[in-house]
């Protein structure tokens, strides 16, 4: 029958399509993903420092030693802290720029520009502008606040040498660094809802507040689902701002994991240690991701 | 027109290249320091640019003389021990890299330059004391680093504002210290920080935290390299360090990093910090305000007599392994320290030489370099040549030796010391005791447990003596 061979052969050749397409993928997975996993679990169980390639097995000492630090439960913390204000600021400012953007507004391509930016600006380039804007002695918030007479002699914002004020510059920089990507993302969400969809619930009575949380936010479940799992992820496995701005001070209590881990492994030559350090970062993310894709998944329109 | 069956036999074949491409090299292009005739140095970039302006030539120019070409790269300081991990790692790289403080972490991977040193000596002398200490481990018997320099670290104080308060000559305790701290801020108001110590993650401060701590009677190690910070005299030393702090200073000390002391001095915000002469030569070069009442004093006295200042920098050159190019690599050492007049020079007299007898006066009979060396690095402290005024502001550098010393004193500079600085255990102690986030003894208690834990961890890597008399 030649008509069932034809169909076997392009069945045959599709699978073969998809293996193709699929293998630069799991390639690159398999390679920059799974082997540096297995490697820093693997060194997380062994006495690794980083000017040595010899090494002994020290078991689950290393997780040991690190869950009794201090410092480590505070940086655990942290991390936690960092993610959930950051992100759940990310989302809400993103939405108002978002929907700012969809009415037109005269220098809207400027303020469009304007809010893209910190997104394109290097990290490294951008922190150091908050450095200054921040720095202890000569921060320029401060100063304005004295001339518009918010701060009285001798007071003063201690932005970087305080444990609060340095958790909330650091989230601050974060924030403004993560917010275009969020308004991006929600704006193109916004604007794939049917404006028939609005005037249908604004016929029917529905006020902002009901037509924001009732129609358009399950609407954008899952673009939001998509900025929110990105934003966690890359949120809490960053450690640019914090090395940057306060290098984990004052008194290694601003760290977050991977800062922590950087700290430990690379500078202070403990690559078991920091790799034990980092570990603690996987359990959350994978059951942030499960989480995030079945939300994900079952938004999804069939 | 391309069917789709041809463009992905093309595309695979391109996959395929790459793929082949990416595996059989990194993906950024490092030449290869292994090539016969070609020496790669990794340098930190200096704090006194005009360094750089006559390393670089020098180094090429030692080169064409040899037929070698040497490539110079530099990274700030922060990035020399994260490009050594990753060139340990790739086991590939620069074949001489340059470490700031202390390179004994990486001992087992570097080539023992014992040879050198002894060349170097016999030409010139015994190297200062410091220097052998950070770059000499005794219990493995390796010399795994050469320095060719160090820095000395005095205070820097403000001299209209420490005149108004009757210390002309500046503090000379660290008593001095805590009793001028209400004084400056009677009769220089303007200033936010009377006293401008550091007590940050940065390496200002972890040297400041370790003066205080020697000058007090306390260490982290005894010489034989027993853990020993769990003491009265570090109590001592948490305990001024709390007064100090409530007397005159303020939080922004606790963020600090290594450039603030030196601005917020320029500024005028502060009447006294602890560092070498590049803020000053930034104030020189910038022709700033502060420059007529900059002046320098000797590390301060402790309540025990000791005056002891960390050095600030200590050069330590560690040739790989992995260096295809060892002799060469050495022969550019030794080179480098028979430069050492120039090197001083070139950075405006930041660097000291570690060999003294290297700065002689040329055709010095051997016994009596280090003499000669010594009078020529006087002579320029006390004139000197950059400009000060007076000319011999700088002269109390020239007898900074006997009041320096290196990371791990009384003991040998070694990895777990190298870890507890590069971790910040001290500065750490030190700001939580001081702001009252703990108490001093608390403070001690948490330092002391995390610096045998790290030094069992190396004693158990056999590269640290001492475990017997922990405290």
């Amino acid at each position: 029958m030649p008509t069932v061979r034809a169909g076997e052969t392009i069945r045959r050749s599709d699978r073969r399509l998809g293996v193709a397409m699929l293998a630069p993928a799991v390639v690159y997975i398999g390679l920059l993903v799974a082997v540096p996993f297995l490697l820093a679990v693997f060194l997380s169980l062994t006495n690794s420092s980083a000017g040595s390639l010899n090494f002994s097995f020290v078991g689950l000492q290393n997780f040991r030693s690190v869950t009794a630090n201090a410092v480590f439960r505070r940086s655990l913390r942290n991390t936690f802290v960092f993610t959930f204000v950051s992100q759940l600021a990310v989302i809400v400012l993103g939405n108002v720029l978002a929907r700012a953007l969809m009415k037109p507004f005269r220098g809207k391509a400027i303020a469009r520009f304007l809010i893209l930016m910190p997104w394109a600006a290097p990290i490294s380039l951008a922190t150091l502008g908050w450095l200054w804007i921040f720095d202890s002695t000569f921060s320029v918030i401060n100063w304005i606040l004295k001339v518009v007479g918010w701060l009285g002699p001798g007071e003063w914002y201690y932005w970087l040498g305080d444990t609060t004020l340095g958790m909330i510059a650091i989230i601050t920089i974060h924030i403004w660094r993560m917010l275009p990507f969020s308004t991006v993302i929600l704006l193109a969400g916004l604007t794939s809802i049917p404006s028939e969809v609005r005037e249908a619930a604004a016929i029917d009575g529905a006020g902002t507040m009901a037509r924001i949380f009732l129609v358009e936010v399950p609407m954008m479940r899952p673009i939001l689902t998509v900025a929110v799992l990105f934003g966690v992820v890359f949120t809490f496995t960053d450690m640019s701002v914090v090395y940057l701005l306060t290098r984990g001070g004052p008194y290694n209590s601003t760290h977050v994991l991977a800062s922590l881990a950087f700290q430990e492994g690379v500078l202070g030559s403990d690559v078991g240690r920091g790799a034990s350090v980092a570990i603690f970062l996987v359990p959350v993310l994978v059951v942030l991701a499960i989480v995030m894709l079945r939300s994900s998944r079952q938004a999804e329109v069939v | 027109m391309q069917t789709r069956r041809q463009f992905m036999i093309k595309g695979g074949k391109l996959v395929a290249v790459g793929a082949t491409a990416a595996a059989a090299g990194p993906t950024i292009y490092v030449r290869d320091a292994r090539a016969a005739g070609s020496l790669k140095i990794l340098q930190w970039s200096h704090f006194v640019p005009a360094y750089d302006k006559w390393f670089d030539p020098f180094a090429k120019d030692w080169g064409a003389k040899k037929g070698i070409e040497v490539t110079v790269d530099h990274v700030g300081f922060a990035d020399v021990v994260p490009r050594a991990t990753a060139e340990v790692a790739a086991q590939s790289g620069h074949d001489i890299h340059m470490f700031l403080g202390l390179a004994s972490a990486f001992e087992e991977h570097v080539v023992d330059l014992g040879d050198v040193v002894s060349t170097l000596e016999k030409k010139y002398g015994k190297q200062v004391e410091l220097a052998r200490r950070s770059t000499y481990n005794p219990f493995t018997k390796k010399q795994f680093a050469l320095s060719d320099m160090w820095v000395p670290d005095p205070g820097n104080f403000h001299k209209e504002v420490w005149t108004k308060i009757g210390k002309p000559n500046g503090p000379v305790t660290y008593d001095d210290l805590v009793w001028a701290a209400p004084e400056v801020k009677k009769v220089a108001p303007q200033m936010q920080i009377p006293i401008g110590i550091g007590l940050s993650q940065d390496i200002d401060s972890n040297m400041a935290v370790r003066n205080i701590l020697w000058c007090h009677g306390g260490s982290i190690q005894d010489k034989d390299g027993n853990v020993v910070l769990n003491s009265p005299e570090t109590l001592r030393a948490l305990e001024y360090a709390k007064k100090l702090y409530s007397v005159g200073m303020t939080q922004a000390v606790l963020s600090w990093n290594a450039a603030s002391n030196n601005q917020a001095f320029n500024a005028q915000e502060t009447s006294y910090i602890l560092n070498s002469i590049s803020a000053y030569r930034t104030a020189q070069d910038n022709n700033l305000p502060v420059i007529p009442n900059y002046f320098f004093v000797p590390a301060l006295k402790g309540p025990t007599g000791i005056m002891m200042a960390s050095e600030h920098v200590m050069s330590g050159y560690v040739v790989w392994k992995f260096s295809k190019n060892q002799e060469a690599a050495k022969e550019f050492l030794v080179a480098l320290v028979d430069a050492s007049r120039d090197s001083m020079l070139a950075s405006k007299l930041y660097n000291f030489p570690s060999f003294y007898g290297a700065a002689a006066e040329p055709n010095t009979p051997m016994a009596k370099k280090q003499e000669s060396g010594a009078a020529w690095i006087a002579a320029q402290c006390n004139k000197d040549p950059f400009g000060s005024n007076p000319p011999d502001k700088l002269a109390l550098l020239a007898k900074s030796l006997p009041w320096s010393t290196n990371l791990g004193y009384p003991g040998y500079g070694n990895p777990a010391e190298g870890e507890i600085f590069d971790t910040y255990v001290l500065t750490d102690m030190f700001a939580k005791a001081a702001t009252g986030a703990l108490s001093p003894k608390d403070a001690m208690l948490e330092a002391s447990n995390r610096a045998k834990e790290i030094f069992n961890k190396w004693r158990q890597k056999k590269m640290v003596p001492g475990g017997g008399k922990d405290k």
